[in-house]
């Protein structure tokens, strides 16, 4: 028998181990019979650890560290708090950095396998959200190492999800989408299959999108029924709310109401229609990403044989809803949404054991990858939605005579400025001593099939190769100036505050007034007398509001004027949204 | 850099169909791709060269090249090309001053007043889109003529077709972003 190699899905909120078995991906159980790993680790003061289901029992008593996933490769400026200045998460028994965490998950993950099929565990395949940049890959790679895994291969989440679903369908030729929406993240990936070939044809997602931010929405959304702010609430209290948020939104994919419950506060009913207007920014972002992925691999709705849903969240009905009408036909929920991820994880395993045989997949990398040029723009040199392995080259050279080398900044993203890109790092070239432009110096970039990212530079008048260490960029060193410079303006602000407030609110009711008249003109008859009588009288005391420079009236009548136009305004915009989403050969 | 019909084993022959280089790509894949057991640079040099006999005008510029000629990215471009650069450049513009305008708006009313311009700018677009794909289709007919001909005795020409190409597609790509810069400004993201 050939070497085992296991496939982990490392998820936000759970995570799985599977394994291939004479052809097909089998999940693998703990003692208990449970294959649902919870992603939650406990550290005691001494340095004791609990994993998964014996972590939780602390929940709501000690700190269990939770959603580690949305740590990893991150900086403390994007972590909302939950990082140190230098990275790390404080626990009980210290600071640990993210892929510490994750590594005693994967270790108990390694553990179950081992006990499983009742052999030593070494290498594994470990999936990663297909939007995941490169440090947050290269992470999660460490995170194996660190739990003495050889990870062979980093492997996209929907990627994963589509071996599985095609795993039983090989003789067919066919596009397909995967949607995938788990604890934390969103990915959505349209790929192509012939012949056991799955080629990824476009990825898109959002790294910082998933249920997490539909339980703690309808924690807000209790929270502020007592006049309360989920912000201001002390770290224990959150998580309670937080966790309460949670049971009413898997219980509103059941039944039609549900009762957020806060012992000794009291109760607040969350209607599924309320739940849906918390959903419906998230759903908005989601469709954006669909509608780019489409776009660039060239599909419409109907080109796709199947969509297929995976990830917790793909549970929830008005997720399913806006599927369909994105995409044009019902979702294939025939993927079991907990589990798909690890068994194509299992799959891409077995592939590069050598055990399976018929597949091969070819993926894409998620971002442009790019330098920095003169002028703070981005020279994209590798192309969001290239197949991986891929390669690029640049050439550099001197600017002046005898400079001995130059700052080249690595990027990431899809921005045309440099700034608003993610910063991989910097490298310097050097060069030989020369005339002007005379000193060359080649450049190559290679992504390999884990998506990550290595630098070679080639002198061309010695032909000498070097790796290019990549340093890592100092942003979190900047983070602080940024937070003085916030502060600052914060405090400038304060002193003309009325003046601003004033300027705000004029600024809004000129944009507000003219609009008032053309959309009244335009959808007017759709609406009762009562509704344009209230318009009508919003406006005045607006207008009257101006004319006198009252700050106070002027704030509270344009926001009133907002609020009696709110539905004006979604009349509107529904026939907008119908008219470009809608094609041309319906 | 390797001739890509050479490496490839495809006839030099610039009208070539798309679905018989996608064949040839996948069948190579499935040889050459190191989780099948190939050899990765192999397979980083036919993925290379398929982009470029996928893609019209770097097809052009690489029988071009193949034949000896150097290619020049600043010569002379086709009339037509050069003269449809207005409508493309104007749709660009009423995209992102909406775009703009749309990110700048306060008001959820002010944003609908806005949205009512989309179905227009969406038609505006498709119109230029199916233009441009016209113009496309009117340079690359001329590939036979340059097969017939052999490509040594047509070098300008097939210059002037691959720079007349090059632009064509820097702008379809363009006008794509701006159909998706819409959505997003609709939708967020």
């Amino acid at each position: 028998m050939s070497e085992v190699i296991i496939g982990i899905d490392l998820g936000t909120t759970q995570s799985a181990v599977a394994v291939v078995d004479s052809g097909f991906p089998l999940l693998l159980a703990d003692l208990e019979g449970r294959s649902l790993v919870p992603s939650a680790v406990w550290y005691s003061k001494k340095g004791e650890i609990k994993v998964g289901h014996e972590a939780l029992r602390f929940a709501g008593i000690e700190e269990v560290h939770t959603s580690v996933k949305s740590l990893i490769g991150r900086r403390a400026g994007e972590s909302d708090g939950r990082l140190t200045a230098d990275g790390y998460i404080s626990t009980a028994a210290g600071l640990k950095l993210p892929e510490e965490v994750s590594a005693e998950i994967l270790n108990t993950l390694k553990e179950i396998a081992e006990n499983r099929l009742e052999t030593e565990v070494t290498k594994a395949v470990l999936t990663v959200p297909a939007y995941f940049n490169d440090g947050q890959r290269a992470a999660t790679k460490e995170a194996g190492r660190l739990a003495g895994l050889e990870v062979v291969r980093i492997l996209s989440e929907p990627t994963a999800a589509a071996l599985s679903y095609g795993l039983d369908r090989l003789d067919e030729s066919s596009r397909v989408a995967v949607f995938d929406l788990g604890g934390g993240t969103f990915d959505v990936s349209v790929l192509e299959m012939r012949e056991g070939v799955f080629e990824v044809s476009s990825t898109s997602g959002d790294t910082d999108l998933g249920g997490d931010d539909f339980d703690k929405a309808i924690a807000g959304f209790a929270a502020v029924k007592f006049g309360r702010d989920l912000g201001d609430f002390e770290s224990m209290e959150r998580v309670q709310w937080i966790s309460e948020g949670r049971r009413v939104k898997l219980a509103l994919s059941e039944v039609e109401e549900a009762i957020f419950r806060i012992p000794f506060t009291g109760e607040v009913p969350v209607s599924r229609e309320a739940f849906l207007g918390l959903m419906k920014p998230f759903l908005d972002r989601m469709e954006s990403c669909c509608r780019r992925a489409m776009l660039d691999a060239e599909v419409t709705g109907k080109d796709l044989a199947a969509i297929v849903m995976v990830g917790g969240s793909s549970r929830i009905p008005m997720v399913k809803d806006r599927v369909a009408t994105i995409f044009e036909q019902e979702p294939d929920l025939s993927q079991h949404p907990d589990e798909a991820i690890a068994r194509g994880a299992a799959i891409q395993a077995g592939i590069l054991a050598g055990t399976v045989r018929e597949i091969l997949l070819l993926d894409v990398t998620p971002l442009s990858l790019g330098i920095e040029t003169m002028g703070g723009l981005m020279n994209v040199l590798i192309s969001r939605n290239t197949t991986i392995p891929c390669k690029a080259g640049e050439m550099f050279t001197n600017a002046v005579e005898g400079q001995e080398s130059m700052n080249v900044r690595v990027l990431q993203g899809e921005r045309e400025l440099a700034k608003d890109n993610w910063e991989l790092g910097s490298f310097e070239v050097s060069f030989e001593s020369d005339r002007r432009g005379q000193a060359r110096v080649g450049v190559e970039f290679r992504i390999d099939a884990d998506g990550i990212l290595s630098v070679l530079a080639r002198d061309v008048a010695s032909n000498v190769d070097t790796v290019v260490k990549i340093g890592s960029a100092a942003v979190d060193v900047q983070e602080t100036k940024v937070e003085q410079m916030v502060s600052e303006s914060v405090e400038f602000a304060f002193e003309d505050m009325n003046a601003r407030v004033f300027e705000e609110s004029r600024l809004k009711a000129e944009e507000l007034l003219p609009a008032v008249g053309v959309a009244l003109e335009q959808a007017g008859t759709f609406l009762t007398q009562k509704e344009i009588s209230e318009i009508q009288d919003a406006k005045e005391k607006v207008e009257i509001a101006i004319k006198d420079r009252k700050v106070a009236e002027l704030k509270v009548s344009v926001e009133q004027l907002d609020a009696v136009t709110e539905s004006l305004a979604a009349m509107l915009v529904e026939e907008a949204t119908k008219a470009i989403f809608s094609n041309p050969q319906d | 850099m390797t001739d890509p019909f050479a490496l490839l084993g495809v006839p030099r022959r610039l009208d070539l169909k798309d679905t018989d280089i996608d064949r040839l790509l996948l069948d190579a894949s499935q040889l050459h791709h190191p989780d099948a057991g190939g050899d990765q640079n192999l397979f980083l040099k036919i993925r290379s060269a398929g982009e470029i006999l996928k893609s019209p005008e770097k097809r052009v510029r690489a029988a071009i090249e193949s034949t000896g000629f150097s290619f020049d990215g600043r010569g002379e471009i086709p009339a037509e090309v050069v003269g449809y650069f207005s409508n493309v450049a104007s749709v660009l513009q009423d995209v992102d001053s909406f775009v703009s305008e749309r990110s700048n708006a306060l008001s959820n009313l002010g944003k609908a007043v806005l949205d009512r311009r989309v179905p227009g700018l969406k038609a505006d677009l498709e119109r230029v889109i199916s233009n441009l794909n016209d113009l496309k289709d009117v340079m690359i007919s001329n590939f036979k003529i340059f097969d017939e001909k052999g490509w040594s005795e047509c070098e300008a020409e097939m210059g002037q077709v691959a720079r007349g190409l090059i632009f064509l597609t820097k702008w379809s790509g363009q006008l794509k972003e701006a159909n998706g810069k819409i959505f997003e400004a609709l939708l967020g993201g």
